[in-house]
């Protein structure tokens, strides 16, 4: 009788999360002890909820015989001032032990102790009611959460400024945004400095803006020696924020310890799913024999829009992809964080509204604004030639003089009739810029002396006579927030995409399954080389990891001079300036750019747009266009330079008049 | 002892949480309203009105002032009615709630019993406004009044406390409850004397029906103006702790289920 009322004490302690430190701390060191926890659901179908059910139930047996453990045996000891991450799949128990540890739930098995004061963060703004007014509300919300009346009346105004909401503080919050609850419910959630803090994937709502300040708010309470404990997807967030973690698993630990590992473990085992279920796919795939209306060649912009228009009309498309990863040259991938530009700089701007707003509607993009640098020796010069360029030059500041300046440098060339690409670009802006900024990174360029290039090459030099670095003169430009990769993700949302796959292999065997092709790969392997190869430039890449906080300064560094091999370098980390104030890396990665002479086998980058080329192609061209159900788009199967914008526009009218 | 320390603590630490959801209670029933609060008085009145109207006639000779007598009975069986079936529901519907912060959960049936102890309160101004129109006699007793609304106060928390832990379970309960609320006012000397009724029923209401025993206290306070007799004076508060015991030990046996099945 005494055992059974003293486990009955033991029990109850658990009820209550606000006992004051002095009184239960005894000798021990965790803050959090989670020892071998169970907790059991029944299942939702067994919910016997009204008489009938339960008496029929009752005289079948089956009562509670349906039951779920959603969490087995689960052990975690957190020390103060830990920030533990919670990681694994949708279900495997990471919210029901968050759950657990609030208080919400109690443990079927084994026990919980905990010492501090706990402010659970699992759904912002839990209780709000959206007839009563915001300033109602903050109050019934800070009681809820247990704070006095007394206590929410001397931080009110902390609130109401973080949540940034004073204009409406009067308003019923039926009428509030969903961003401004969650501001809101933040901001009343965080009023004191917790114990120990609780944050259930909730930040993953709300704007940029919002998660940045959440995460600021966040690191503050970690310095200030709070404990967190963490459930999100982005294992990069967990990485950044947490210093151990811990996987769960159908219920079941399968790791903790130090986050690094842990994450590593848990994304290597997430990527080898993954590819298990795109073989399983493929192979259904293949076994089914699916009918599709359109084979879409490549996954790069081109093909990714095409398709991503098509699903949205109703047809079905494949889109396969002999690399081994989705987006083409705009592909980027993360690296230790940052995003890399693998195949090249890449900078969307464009002036049409039309194309813009498409991709805001895909994804979020930052403001970045191109201004690169050029280094001639030891001098640094704006690109592109503008009065900041010119003033670096000769040191004169009045556009009047430098128009004057280049006027007289090219009347004393007496150059009538440029005969080649040095002739042509000294008669557009004189020996100076020339012959510092021009000459030696066109010959890296094209790998052959200016003189034995063709004049057309450059047709003008646009000289700007303002102090203005942006280099591209479109009304929009940036960099999509989280790289181009998840951009293309987005597009192909509802398109089966088969990676590692060779158009002209995939062909042979599945003929039967497509109606149409969109080619977006090179014209000329199409139809076999029967004409030559058309030419290409293409570039390669030196990409790096240094172990410094900031390398150049800048996105991209021109290197003008012949005698530096590469012709620019870019680091990555600048075209995500958002990115680096919200998780500073004391590393970046660079990658240095040569240009190479294009052979058979290596990655075409840029077509040649000389005579010889251009008759080439139009050989081509005159085939594709005998070619029955065969759309040839982009880049490579047009044989023409593209800005990302050109592409999304001509995928946007192909599809259009496809669809008539 | 401890426990009972931290019961008392965790109560202290939600007071303001419950005098938040009592105002919220009463600010959201007559917000949108152009009349707002007056309406808790509005509205008994002309509820009296209409079945003073129909009764009066029928108990003319047996009951002098009938309005008065029909308005004692009533204001306490319409306290009872609304907050034990706000109580009911108290825990279900305050779901969504539970299963994301930890607070204890009586504190949500306690705060829908005083929001309409408030509001029963109020409705006292309409008692008082019938008794200055019939030229009813105010009696010193009336101050005492008080003690009466306490018990019936303690009975409701109790017996909320016991649906609202039935409901999470049963759903069925809201609408058996419905029928039995409909019995009880029918069993309730309330529009007729208790000696119309049956001898076998007169000792059946007089023994088992605990809303007789209020009734009959406010009614000796207040209409009679003495001092209501031992029997159910001493028998109010017994059913009062009674049923307030039985319920928390209800609520406390299965409060740790409820987060499986709400």
């Amino acid at each position: 009788m005494i055992r059974r009322a003293a486990k009955r004490i033991a029990n109850i302690r658990f009820d209550y999360p606000f006992y004051t430190l002095e009184e239960f701390m005894d000798d021990h060191d965790y803050i959090v002890d989670v020892d071998h926890l169970w907790i059991r659901f029944n299942l939702a179908s067994q919910k016997v909820d009204n008489l009938k059910e339960y008496a029929i139930k009752m005289l079948k047996h089956e009562l509670m015989f349906q039951e779920f453990f959603a969490l087995q045996d689960v052990s975690l000891k957190v020390e103060k001032g830990e920030a533990w991450g919670l990681i694994g799949t949708n279900g495997s128990g990471k919210s029901t032990l968050l759950k657990t540890i609030s208080g919400i739930l109690k443990p079927y098995k084994g026990t919980i102790t905990k010492h501090g004061s706990i402010a659970p963060l699992i759904e912002l703004g839990a209780g709000f009611d959206g007839n009563l007014t915001a300033r109602e509300n903050i109050f019934l919300n800070g009681m809820v959460l247990g704070h006095s009346r007394k206590f929410m009346e001397e931080h009110f105004e902390e609130i109401v400024d973080f949540a940034n909401i004073r204009k409406f503080l009067d308003s019923p919050i039926k009428n509030f945004s969903s961003g401004m609850k969650a501001r809101l419910g933040f901001a009343v959630a965080t009023v004191v400095n917790p114990d120990i803090l609780v944050v259930d994937e909730v930040l993953e709502v709300g704007d940029y803006n919002f998660r940045r300040r959440c995460n600021e708010r966040m690191r503050q309470m970690l310095a200030g020696g709070t404990t967190l404990l963490f459930v999100s997807h982005n294992i990069q967030t967990v990485k950044n924020l947490c210093d151990h973690a811990i996987w769960l698993d159908k219920g079941v630990m399968r790791m903790s310890g130090e986050s690094g590992p842990v994450c590593d473990a848990y994304l290597a085992e997430q990527e080898a799913t993954a590819h298990a279920n795109k073989e399983k796919k493929r192979k259904k795939m293949r076994e089914e024999g699916k009918q599709y209306d359109y084979l879409v060649v490549g996954a790069g912009l081109f093909g990714a829009v095409f398709a991503h228009e098509m699903a949205q009309a109703g047809k079905r498309c494949l889109v396969i992809d002999k690399r081994n990863h989705i987006g083409g040259n705009i592909y980027t991938e993360d690296v230790d964080g940052i995003q890399v530009h693998r195949y090249g700089a890449h900078i969307f701007h464009t002036s049409d509204k039309e194309v813009w707003d498409y991709v805001n509607k895909l994804t979020e993009f930052n403001n970045y604004i191109n201004s690169p640098v050029a280094v001639h020796k030891d001098e640094l010069y704006n690109l592109p030639f503008n009065m900041n360029t010119f003033s670096q030059l000769w040191g004169i500041r009045r556009p009047q003089e430098v128009k004057e300046k280049i006027a007289s440098q090219i009347a004393d060339l007496h150059i009538t009739e440029p005969k080649n690409l040095e002739e042509q670009a000294l008669s557009l802006v004189g020996p100076d810029v020339y012959e510092k900024l021009i000459r030696g990174y066109t010959e890296k360029q094209w790998g052959r002396d200016c003189k034995e290039l063709p004049a057309f090459i450059i047709k003008r030099l646009p000289l700007r006579f303002t102090y203005d670095n942006n280099y591209f003169n479109d009304r929009y430009q940036g960099i999509p927030i989280g790289g181009y990769t998840q951009m293309v993700e987005k597009l192909l949302e509802d398109v089966d995409v088969m990676t590692d796959t060779d158009f002209f292999e995939y062909r042979k065997e599945h003929a039967d399954q497509f109606k149409k092709v969109v080619y977006t790969g090179m014209i000329d392997e199409y139809f076999d080389y029967q004409f030559g190869h058309l030419q290409y430039r293409t570039v390669r890449f030196d990409t790096e990891r240094i172990e410094e906080e900031n390398y150049q300064g800048n996105a991209v560094v021109n290197y003008t001079e012949r005698e530096v091999p590469y012709t620019r370098v870019i680091e990555h980390k600048h075209f995500a300036p958002e990115e680096e104030h919200k998780n500073p890396k004391d590393y970046t990665i660079i990658s240095r750019e040569y240009s190479e002479e294009w052979g058979p086998g290596s990655e075409p980058y840029y077509p040649v747009n000389d005579e010889k080329n251009g008759a080439l192609y139009a050989k081509y061209q005159e085939l594709a266009e005998k070619e029955p159900n065969v759309i040839f788009g982009g880049r490579l199967g047009q044989y023409r330079y593209y800005d990302m914008d050109k592409v999304i526009r001509a995928a946007l009218d192909a599809s259009e008049k496809e669809l008539g | 002892m401890n426990l009972l320390k931290y019961r008392v603590r965790t109560f202290f630490r939600y007071k303001d949480l419950i005098g938040a959801l009592v105002s919220r209670d009463l600010k959201l029933k007559y917000r949108r309203s152009f009349l707002g609060y007056v309406w808790s008085v509005l509205n008994p009145l002309m509820i009296m009105i209409v079945l003073t109207l129909v009764f009066s006639n029928l108990f003319q000779k047996s009951i002098e002032n009938f309005p008065v007598y029909l308005f004692t009975g009533r204001i306490l069986y319409d306290f009872m009615k609304a907050s034990t079936t706000n109580a009911l529901k108290s825990v279900t519907v305050n779901a969504p709630l539970l299963k994301k912060v930890y607070m204890p959960k009586y504190i949500f049936t306690v705060s829908k019993v005083t929001s309409c102890m408030v509001d029963m309160v109020l409705s006292m101004g309409a008692l008082i406004i019938v008794m200055i129109f019939t030229r009813a006699p105010f009696y010193p007793e009336f101050l005492l009044c008080p003690i009466v609304i306490v018990q019936v106060y303690l009975f409701c928390c109790g017996l909320g406390f016991f649906l609202a832990q039935l409901h999470v379970f049963f759903r069925d309960i809201e609408y058996i409850y419905s029928a039995v609320l409909t019995a009880w006012l029918y069993l309730t000397p309330i529009m007729y004397p208790l000696d119309v009724l049956p001898g076998y029923l007169q000792t059946l209401v007089k023994y088992a029906n605990p809303l007789y025993y209020y009734v009959e206290q406010f009614r000796a306070l207040i209409y009679y103006g003495r001092f209501p007799g031992v029997r159910v004076f001493v028998g109010g508060w017994l059913i009062a702790f009674a049923m307030l015991a039985f319920g928390i030990w209800c609520f406390q046996r299965s409060k740790d289920k409820f987060i499986l099945y709400i």
